[in-house]
C-alpha cells in the first residue's frame, strides 16, 4: 500500500496543478476558436491568465444582501471544481480513489451547481435572483443526467469504486452495451449544459440578465466563479472521456496522458464549436429538453438493471 | 383628386365644424377645426376613414395668431395623402379633448404637448409626465415662446426620483434599464414579473432630452438644421435630415434638382442596408447567436467605407440643405457603389440562407413579442413592425418622395407579427434596398445637385414629410417663421409610435423574451428623445454631478 500512497500524492498533484494550469490555455482556445468562427483575431491565446491576475489583484469589494456568504460561495464554488478535478482520471489514474467513491462525485457535481444558487441569493438582485432560479430549475431536470450514467457504470461493474467506474464502465455489461449508448447520447446532447455555454448558458444569459448570479460579483471573487467555471469545462470533458471514452488511456505514462489530454481537447473544441452555431435556449425551452433526456436516461437505467 | 373627395365627406359630415381647409396637392391636406368638434372628425377620420395615426402636435402660436395650436396628423396610405387636422386654441384656456379615446395611437403626443406646451388635453386617461421629469416645476412649459431655450426654473429639482406606479398584485419588479447591455442608450421599463412570465411594464423615457426642436426655433437657422437634425439618432440620422429639408421645401414649395432627389434616394438606402445589417446582428446576439453577430458586421463594413468615401463619414453624412444636396456621386464612386452591392447581396444571400433554415433562431423568436393588426391600427405601429403584421404600408411607395417614384421595388410583408416576422422582411428588405439602388446608379441624370434660392422663405407655412427610415416612417412637421428659421419643427421618428406597442407585445412573455421582443422593433431611444450628448474626455479624471453637468450644458450661465 505505501507504494501506492505515493503513487497517490503524485497523482493528486498532477491532476490538480495540471487543472488549474491547463484550464486557462483551453479557455484561451476556445475563445481564439469563436473568434476565428465569427472572422475575428480574438484575444491572445494566454488572455485568461492575465484575466485572472488581473481579478486576483484588485480590491475586494464588498456589497450584496450577505458579504460574508459572498465570499464563501466564490470559495466553495472554486473549491468544488477542484475537488471535482481531484476525482476524475487525468491520465495517471484517480488521485482521491481511496478517498471516496462515484456517489461522493455525484454530490461535488451537484455542489457546483449549488453554488452559483448560493452566489446569486447572497447578491441578492433582482437579476442575480432571476439567475439563481434559472439555476435552480435547471440543476433538477439537469444534474441526474451524468448521475445516471455513473449509476450504470456502477451497476454493470457492480462497483462504486472510482477506478473501476470511470474507466468506461458504461459499456462494461456483456453484449451490445444498450444502456451505455443510450446514455453516451444523452449526456453528449445535454454537455453544452454541464459546462454552461450556449445554447444552455441560460443563467448567466448576460443579454437577458446581466450574467445573473455574477452581476455583483467583482475583483477576486469573480476570478474565483470564473477559475471555476474555467476548471469545471476541463474536469467534465475528462470525466466525459473517462466515462464514455475510455480507449488508450490506460497506456504507459506519458502516451496514456496524452491520449486522455488530446481527447479532452477535442471536446472542448466541439463545445466551442457548438456554442458558436447556436442561439441560447429559453428555461422553458431548456428544460423541457432536459426532461426528454430525463426520460430516456430513466430507460438507459432500467435497461441497466436488466443487464443489457 | 382624393384630397377633395376626403374633404367632402369630412364637410358632409360635420359641416359649421370645418372652418377653413387647404388643399396644396402634392398629396397634402389641411383641415382647420372648431376645437369643440376635434374628438369626433379625428375618430371619423381614423376609425371610419381608415386613416392611420402618425402624430399629434402642439404648438405655441400666440406671438403670430394670439391663440395656441394642435394638430393631429393622420395619413391615408392608400390615397397618397397625408392630412394635419388643425385647432386654435385661445392663449387664456389652452385645453382640447383628449382623442386618445377613439385613437389611442395618440397617448404619447397628448402627453408630451400637455408637458412642452402645456395644452391640457381633456380627458386623458393616463395623464403623466412623459417628457419633463418630475422635479420640472408645475407651469413651466419649455416650448412656449416666451421661454428661452436655455432657461432653467429656479425651484427644479433636477435630483428628484421620479414616481412610479405600483405593480399589480402577485408581481414583483424587474428593472429593465436604465442601464442595460442590451439596451445602447438610457430608457427604464420597470417589468412586472410573475416567476418568468411578464404581467406589464411601465415606461420611462426621455432621460437624455437634448431640446433640439426648441434650438432650431430660437436659435439654429434652415440650412443648420439638417446637421442638426442628422444627429437626432446615430444610425439613421441622414433619414432625419432629408424628412426635415422635405418638410420645409414642401412648405415653402420648392423644387429640388432632380439629380439631388437621386442621391438623397441613395443615401437613404446605403443607411437602410447599414441599419438593417446592424439590426440583424445586434438581434442574434441578443439571443446569444454571437457568430452571426460578428458576421453581419464583417458583411456590413463595406457600406460603411463607401459612405465614408461618398460622404467623409462613415455615419452622419452631412448630405442635406434646402433645396438639394451637398455631395454628389460621380462615376467612379457610382461604379465602386456597384461592386460593393454585388459583394454584400452574395454575402447577405448566404446569411439568409443559413438564418432561414435554422431552427434554433426560429424557436426562440417564433410566437414572440406578437403585435396583432388591431394593435398596429390602435398604436400607429410602423415600418417593418408593421410589415412584419401584414400591414402593407411603405411610405416609399405610399407617400413618394424624392425618387422613389422612378424605382421599381417590392414591399416586403409578412403575416405573423412575431419576431420572427420581423426579422424576415428585414432580411429581405435587405435585396430590394440593393435593387433601389442600382436603379438609381442607372437613372440618375446630370445636372447641379442645389437650386438657388433667391427670395427669402414665405412665412407661417405648413410642410409635412413622411420617410420610411429603416425603423418606419419618421414624420417631420415644420411652420416656416421669421429671421431665416421655423416656427415650429415637430419630429416624430418611428420608434415613438413603435415603443407605445411593447406594452402590448411583451403581455404575458417570458422574461428571457423581453430583450428579444424591445429589440425586434430597433427601438432608438435617441430618435425618441430627440437629445442625447456622449462627451468623451480623457486626461484627469473627474466625477460630474447632475449640477455640474448643467452647469457644463449652459456655458457657465447656469
Amino acid at each position: 500500500m505505501t507504494m501506492d500512497w505515493g503513487r497517490l500524492v503524485l497523482a493528486g498533484i498532477f491532476n490538480v496543478g495540471a487543472v488549474l494550469l491547463v484550464a486557462p490555455f483551453l479557455e484561451g482556445v476556445v475563445r481564439k476558436v469563436t473568434a476565428r468562427i465569427q472572422s475575428r483575431q480574438g484575444p491572445p491565446i494566454w488572455q485568461p491568465y492575465f484575466d485572472l491576475l488581473k481579478l486576483l489583484g484588485k480590491e475586494d469589494i464588498e456589497s450584496g444582501d450577505v458579504p460574508g456568504m459572498q465570499q464563501f460561495a466564490a470559495r466553495l464554488s472554486f473549491a468544488a471544481a477542484v475537488a471535482v478535478a481531484c476525482m476524475v482520471p487525468m491520465g495517471v489514474g484517480v488521485p482521491l480513489q481511496g478517498a471516496g467513491d462515484a456517489i461522493l462525485l455525484i454530490y461535488l457535481m451537484t455542489l457546483c451547481g449549488v453554488c452559483t444558487v448560493l452566489g446569486g441569493l447572497a447578491a441578492g438582485s433582482t437579476f442575480s435572483l432571476v439567475g439563481m432560479s434559472r439555476e435552480m430549475m435547471s440543476m433538477v431536470a439537469l444534474e441526474p443526467l451524468f448521475a445516471v450514467a455513473i449509476l450504470i457504470g456502477a451497476i454493470h461493474t457492480g462497483s462504486f469504486r472510482l477506478e473501476t467506474v470511470l474507466d468506461g464502465s458504461v459499456y462494461a455489461a456483456g453484449g451490445v452495451p444498450v444502456s451505455g449508448l443510450i446514455m453516451l447520447g444523452v449526456v453528449a446532447l445535454s454537455f453544452q449544459a454541464f459546462v454552461a455555454r450556449v445554447p444552455f448558458d441560460i443563467s448567466e444569459a448576460e443579454t437577458e440578465i446581466m450574467e445573473g448570479p455574477l452581476m455583483e460579483y467583482s475583483g477576486p471573487k469573480l476570478a474565483m466563479f470564473k477559475y471555476a467555471r474555467m476548471v469545471k469545462l476541463v474536469a467534465y470533458s475528462a470525466l466525459f472521456v473517462a466515462l464514455f471514452l475510455p480507449w488508450g488511456s490506460s497506456l504507459v505514462f506519458p502516451l496514456g496522458a496524452l491520449l486522455t489530454w488530446g481527447k479532452v481537447l477535442g471536446l472542448v473544441l466541439l463545445v466551442t464549436l457548438v456554442a458558436a452555431t447556436h442561439a441560447r435556449y429559453r428555461i422553458d425551452q431548456a428544460i423541457r429538453y432536459f426532461g426528454c433526456l430525463l426520460g430516456v436516461s430513466m430507460v438507459a437505467l432500467v435497461l441497466a438493471s436488466l443487464g443489457m | 383628386m382624393e384630397a377633395r373627395t376626403k374633404l367632402g365627406e369630412l364637410k358632409e359630415k360635420f359641416g359649421g365644424s370645418i372652418r377653413r381647409a387647404d388643399l396644396p396637392g402634392g398629396g397634402r391636406m389641411f383641415v382647420v377645426v372648431d376645437p369643440r368638434a376635434i374628438k369626433a372628425v379625428c375618430g371619423h377620420i381614423f376609425r371610419d376613414m381608415g386613416a392611420r395615426y402618425v402624430i399629434s402636435i402642439g404648438a405655441d402660436d400666440r406671438p403670430f395668431s394670439g391663440e395656441y395650436l394642435v394638430a393631429h396628423n393622420f395619413a391615408f396610405d392608400r390615397a397618397k395623402l397625408l392630412c394635419g387636422v388643425l385647432s386654435y386654441l385661445p392663449a387664456e384656456r389652452p385645453a382640447l379633448d383628449s382623442i386618445s379615446d377613439v385613437v389611442p395611437a395618440a397617448s404619447w403626443a397628448e402627453r408630451e404637448f400637455r408637458d412642452l406646451v402645456g395644452i391640457e388635453p381633456i380627458g386623458h386617461r393616463y395623464p403623466k409626465r412623459l417628457v419633463l421629469p418630475d422635479g420640472w416645476p408645475e407651469g413651466v412649459h419649455p416650448l412656449r415662446k416666451d421661454v428661452s431655450w436655455d432657461h432653467v426654473p429656479a425651484n427644479f429639482d433636477g435630483e428628484l426620483e421620479f414616481k412610479f406606479d405600483d405593480p399589480p398584485e402577485g408581481c414583483v419588479v424587474v428593472p429593465f434599464g436604465p442601464f442595460h447591455p442590451t439596451l445602447d442608450e438610457p430608457a427604464h421599463f420597470r417589468l412586472y414579473v410573475d416567476g418568468e412570465v411578464v404581467r406589464g411594464c411601465e415606461y420611462r423615457g426621455f432621460m437624455a432630452h437634448r431640446g433640439i426642436e426648441k434650438l432650431a426655433e430660437s436659435v439654429l437657422s434652415y440650412n443648420d438644421i439638417p446637421m442638426m437634425a442628422e444627429r437626432i439618432c446615430g444610425i439613421c440620422g441622414c433619414v432625419h435630415s432629408v424628412t426635415y429639408v422635405q418638410a420645409v421645401e414642401n412648405a415653402a414649395a420648392l423644387r429640388v434638382p432632380e439629380r439631388a432627389e437621386f442621391v438623397r434616394t441613395i443615401m437613404l438606402e446605403v443607411e437602410r442596408l447599414h441599419s438593417h445589417l446592424l439590426w440583424v446582428g445586434l438581434a442574434c446576439h441578443i439571443v446569444g447567436f454571437d457568430t452571426l453577430f460578428m458576421q453581419s458586421f464583417r458583411i456590413r463594413e463595406p457600406i460603411m467605407w463607401v459612405a465614408e468615401k461618398i460622404t467623409g463619414n462613415r455615419k452622419t453624412y452631412g448630405l442635406c440643405v434646402v433645396g438639394g444636396v451637398r455631395w454628389d456621386i460621380g462615376s467612379e464612386m457610382a461604379a465602386e457603389l456597384r461592386g460593393v452591392l454585388d459583394k454584400l447581396e452574395e454575402e447577405w444571400r448566404s446569411v439568409v440562407d443559413a438564418v432561414s433554415s435554422d431552427r434554433n433562431i426560429q424557436k426562440r423568436t417564433r410566437g414572440v413579442g406578437v403585435a396583432s393588426a388591431q394593435l398596429v391600427k390602435d398604436v400607429g405601429l410602423v415600418g417593418p413592425v408593421a410589415r412584419a403584421s401584414g400591414a402593407d404600408i411603405d411610405c416609399r411607395r405610399d407617400h413618394p418622395y424624392a425618387a422613389y417614384d422612378r424605382v421599381d421595388f417590392d414591399v416586403i410583408v409578412a403575416r405573423d407579427g412575431d419576431v420572427w416576422s420581423r426579422l424576415v422582411v428585414r432580411m429581405n428588405e435587405v435585396f430590394e434596398s440593393i435593387r433601389i439602388i442600382r436603379q438609381c446608379l442607372e437613372k440618375m441624370p446630370g445636372g447641379p445637385i442645389q437650386s438657388q434660392i433667391e427670395d427669402e422663405l414665405p412665412v407661417g407655412r405648413m410642410g409635412l414629410s413622411s420617410v420610411e427610415a429603416p425603423r418606419g416612417e419618421a414624420h417631420h412637421f415644420v411652420v416656416t417663421g421669421e429671421n431665416n428659421r421655423p416656427r415650429r419643427w415637430r419630429v416624430r421618428a418611428p420608434t415613438y409610435q413603435n415603443l407605445q406597442g411593447i406594452p402590448s407585445m411583451i403581455k404575458d412573455q417570458q422574461l428571457a423574451d423581453m430583450t428579444i421582443a424591445l429589440g425586434s422593433i430597433d427601438p432608438c431611444f435617441s430618435c425618441t428623445d430627440r437629445m442625447e450628448t456622449i462627451d468623451v474626455r480623457s486626461g484627469h479624471r473627474r466625477i460630474w454631478s447632475g449640477e455640474d453637468l448643467r452647469r457644463l450644458a449652459l456655458g457657465g450661465r447656469g
